[in-house]
């Protein structure tokens, strides 16, 4: 695995114990332990997008230019490439 | 409003092109039981939703599923890359190739194209709830069917990822509908339906 799967591994980790919280919230919304692990879960995923971000260009239309939105990878593209 | 991060919520790597699993595999894109009926049942359903936590469960998890959806889209996407003729027939994926060639199209496994007769909103919550927990079970089922069928290890995370996905918003639609109930009088949950007689709703 190369140095940028490898961060965008990381960065969904943390993307996904944030989501997972936030959905466990939905239905226990006074529940203080998970509002606090899901704050320092923020934390994190905040910190591994910006480092990502900064190494290989953004991943939402928002803050990026036209230019980085329509460069390579997609989604359903292969990781590292195919051929 | 919805806005696009362009990555996979868990990755999709498929070294290994296979037509034969994509046969099988795009049920969860377009069949009965599949990541386009979850997203659309749970996104309308939550219009006439009429709890906070709830309105708040079916936009998350209908979210997630477009998330799903597309993870299963690229998996058929990357199983059905770079294949020669004989391939297709030796897969048996003619018929597909024939009326889509490699593009991803919402079908089941059995052939019938996706139909929203596999989902309801039915405007009440206990009735949307129950429909919900059946849908996650039906899902989950038909990612077990899908594990007995695969061997390559690539294939094999992301659904077995998207399988434990189904058993965790089994749980929530479960917490959910213990909300709802908790909210209606004990005697007679069908007293009213708080989804339409909103009038009714004790605060």
């Amino acid at each position: 695995m190369n140095e940028r799967n490898k961060l965008l591994k990381k960065l969904s980790a943390a993307q996904f114990a944030v989501w997972e919280l936030q959905l466990y919230l939905d239905t226990h919304p006074c529940d203080q332990n998970a509002i606090e692990l899901c704050k320092r879960h923020s934390a994190d995923a905040e910190a591994l997008y910006k480092e990502y971000v900064e190494k290989y260009g953004a991943l939402n239309k928002e803050c990026c230019s036209t230019a980085e939105w329509l460069s390579d990878p997609w989604p359903w593209d292969i990781m590292g490439g195919d051929c | 409003m919805f806005s696009y991060e362009k990555k996979l919520q868990y990755p999709v790597n498929i070294k290994n092109p296979n037509p034969a699993l994509a046969k099988v595999i795009i049920s969860q894109y377009g069949g009965p039981d599949g990541e386009l009926g979850a997203s659309l049942r749970y996104l309308s359903q939550r219009f006439s939703m009429p709890y906070p936590e709830l309105k708040g469960l079916l936009t998350d998890v209908g979210v997630e599923e477009l998330g799903h959806l597309e993870m299963i889209g690229a998996i058929v996407y990357q199983l059905t890359r770079n294949l020669s003729i004989d391939e297709i027939k030796k897969a048996g994926f003619d018929a597909y190739f024939t009326d889509h060639t490699t593009g991803v199209y919402p079908t089941a496994a059995s052939g019938a194209p996706y139909n929203a007769f596999s989902m309801q909103v039915k405007g009440d919550v206990i009735a949307d709830l129950h429909e919900d927990l059946a849908a996650e079970q039906k899902a989950r089922v038909t990612y077990d069917n899908l594990l007995r069928l695969i061997d390559d290890p690539d294939v094999r995370e992301p659904i077995k990822f998207l399988r434990e996905r189904e058993v965790v918003h089994y749980q929530r639609f479960g917490e959910g509908l213990r909300i709802a109930t908790d909210k209606l009088d004990a005697k007679n949950f069908y007293a009213f339906n708080p989804s339409f007689d909103k009038h009714c709703n004790k605060r």
